[in-house]
């Protein structure tokens, strides 16, 4: 649960009707109490086409990474509901895209561009997880975790 | 749409990127990409390293997205995308190929770091994605500094180096000047020069500049590390973003483990710069014949752009005849005689002085030269310092000529092709850097002095 909400890069798949598959930059995760659901901050820009996928084929996957360790994980689950972020959520989204906009100078990609991306106003997505997966490069990503 | 070939910067492998994927039955999946390549205006291609679940989706359903990120803006793009085909032959392989299996060598993961094929997919669209628009158009700090890096390949610049080069007058000076003009030119502030050996499986390097430790006679195996891959291959190969592609690799290094596979232990260590970002290697080719290896390598990413790879092959070969041809020059040029010139007193420096005798060992069984228990030089550099010291110290000669080494038995030069003009400055440079009390000075076109500001002695071990 740490892991997923210390800034991380965040990046959510959907598809549409024809299989054919979509996929936003996310910048924020929050895990609630009950650890089956995830809600995911994103550009609220972002959101809608997304969220056109998900009324309809409410299947996403999240894919959850530390750019300099390349630690990751894979959620999959169902889309449960959209809203816009409240302004009390602000900060937690500031302070996830921040950590992740530190990390990123680890491996050479400087403040001056990564904190040009357009952070709010984000949309927050609930969705229910189903399955976890490894997503660490390497013999066993993909594979279940538990 | 916009055209593809505009991306240039964003197929680097600077930024990851992200591959949106969906198996059959509707469940998306997303994986991080190291690279994207640029195959064709309408194709790019993805490394396939693992039998992933990107992979499998692939095979079910051929629809992909691809997010690319401009390195230069930020701006990020989407490729829709449709999978063509495998390949595990031919250009585009090779390049990748090469470029994951010199990341590999230096991680210790050949073999489990590899490319298994090249996915070609066609590009059915491109879109700049809008609310994440990167940089403004006017942000002069990052730009001026991507300005910089750019590399500037022209003709006009070919030619520069052409013109400075026909002006070595031996292939001492030719060397240095390949370097320098790289900087003065290009502004490739670390370079090394390669040259193959009698030895068929390694190259040893002769010249560098930008390094404070020189390194001269430094060995590096074919088929390792940029530099041996770009010998076992004779194909130019360019990393960019080096520092995440190690990232990477060791990532992949921790999973492999954590699976119970072994990386080999031997990892080779990166060639000069401690944390180089950008390294281009290029084959110095004569007619199919590898003379040796240029490396190339900064501290900043360079934006290598495809249009670059012709000018860097036409370069490769021009430095390998320009090379080639000073041997030869120098080789025609020696004179006829033997001079048989005894040794005048030379005075010893202020550090012969407190250090006055040198011991020098010899070691049969490898061929190799150990000064004071340090080791200096192998092979047939080695065997010919061993006889220069011994035809002074038994006839006290001090001026050589190549022509004679050359025609001497006991160093087993081929017939054809010694490449002894290089081996002798590989020596001369070696002890320069090395053992400067034994000193090697040209003395005449194909003539060198033997000149020692200390005594000397001599050791023959087995």
């Amino acid at each position: 649960m740490a892991f997923i909400e210390s800034g991380l890069s965040i990046n959510v798949g959907s598809r549409d009707s024809e299989l054919e598959p979509d996929g936003v930059v996310a910048w924020a995760a929050r895990v609630h109490d009950d650890r089956t659901q995830l809600t995911i901050y994103l550009h609220k820009q972002a959101a809608e086409a997304m969220v056109r996928n998900l009324r309809v084929h409410p299947e996403f996957a999240v894919l959850l990474e530390r750019p300099t360790t390349h630690r990751g994980c894979q959620v999959k689950g169902r889309f449960i509901s959209t809203r816009p972020a409240k302004p009390s959520e602000r900060a937690v989204v500031e302070r996830q895209a921040e950590s992740f906009c530190a990390d990123l100078e680890g491996i050479g990609i400087p403040r001056a561009l990564s904190s040009c991306a357009e952070i709010w106003p984000c949309a927050a997505i609930q969705m229910r997880a189903t399955e976890l997966f490894e997503q660490t490069p390497g013999p066993g990503a993909g594979e279940p975790l538990r | 749409m916009i055209p593809l070939e505009s991306l240039t910067s964003c197929f680097q492998g600077l930024i990851p990127s992200w591959l949106y994927t969906c198996s059959r039955d509707g469940v998306p999946n997303v994986a991080i990409l190291s690279h994207v390549d640029y195959v064709d205006s309408r194709h790019v291609a993805l490394s396939f390293q693992f039998f992933n679940k990107s992979k499998r989706n692939i095979a079910e359903n051929p629809r992909a997205k691809v997010r690319l990120y401009d390195p230069d803006t930020m701006r990020a793009y989407a490729l829709r995308l449709r999978f063509v085909r495998t390949e595990t032959a031919g250009p585009t392989f090779e390049s990748m190929r090469l470029r994951i299996e010199a990341i590999a060598s230096y991680t210790g993961l050949k073999g489990i770091f590899k490319l298994l094929g090249a996915d070609i997919y066609e590009v059915l669209s491109v879109e700049a994605i809008e609310y994440e628009p990167g940089l403004p158009a006017a942000s002069p700090g990052i730009r001026t500094q991507v300005a910089e890096t750019r590399l500037p390949f022209t003709l006009k610049a070919l030619q520069e180096i052409s013109d400075r080069i026909h002006q070595a007058p031996t292939l001492d000076c030719l060397l240095d000047a390949i370097l320098e003009t790289l900087e003065n030119i290009f502004g490739f502030r670390h370079s090394m020069l390669l040259l193959a050996t009698e030895n068929a499986d390694r190259l040893e390097m002769i010249a560098s500049r930008g390094y404070p430790e020189g390194g001269v006679g430094s060995e590096v195996r074919i088929g390792e590390g940029i530099i041996g891959l770009v010998a076992e291959a004779r194909k130019p190969i360019r990393i960019a973003g080096i520092l995440r592609q190690l990232l990477y690799a060791a990532a992949v290094a921790k999973s492999a483990q954590e699976q119970g596979l072994k990386a080999t232990h031997r990892s080779i260590p990166l060639p000069g710069l401690a944390n180089p970002e950008s390294q281009l290697g290029v084959p110095l080719l004569v007619r199919d014949e590898l003379i040796g290896v240029l490396c190339i390598e900064t501290d900043k990413s360079y934006r290598f752009h495809e249009e670059d790879r012709a000018y860097i092959e036409v370069l490769g070969g021009y430095l390998a005849i320009a090379i080639q041809n000073a041997l030869l020059k120098e080789r025609t040029e020696e004179p006829e005689e033997y001079s048989t010139v005894k040794a005048k007193p030379v005075a010893p420096s202020i550090k012969a002085e407190r250090q006055p005798k040198i011991k020098v060992e010899f070691y049969k069984s490898d061929e190799c030269i150990l000064v004071d228990g340090e080791y200096l030089v192998r092979s047939l550099p080695a065997k010919i310092l061993w006889k220069l010291l011994h035809e002074h110290r038994d006839g006290g000669a001090v001026e050589f000529t190549n022509r004679r080494l050359r025609l001497d038995k006991t160093l087993n030069l081929p017939d054809f092709k010694d490449n002894l003009e290089s081996r002798l400055i590989l020596l001369r440079r070696r002890l320069e850097e090395r053992c400067p009390e034994i000193h090697i000075a040209q003395s005449g076109r194909g003539r060198f002095r033997l000149e020692l500001g200390s005594k000397v002695e001599l050791v023959e071990q087995p």
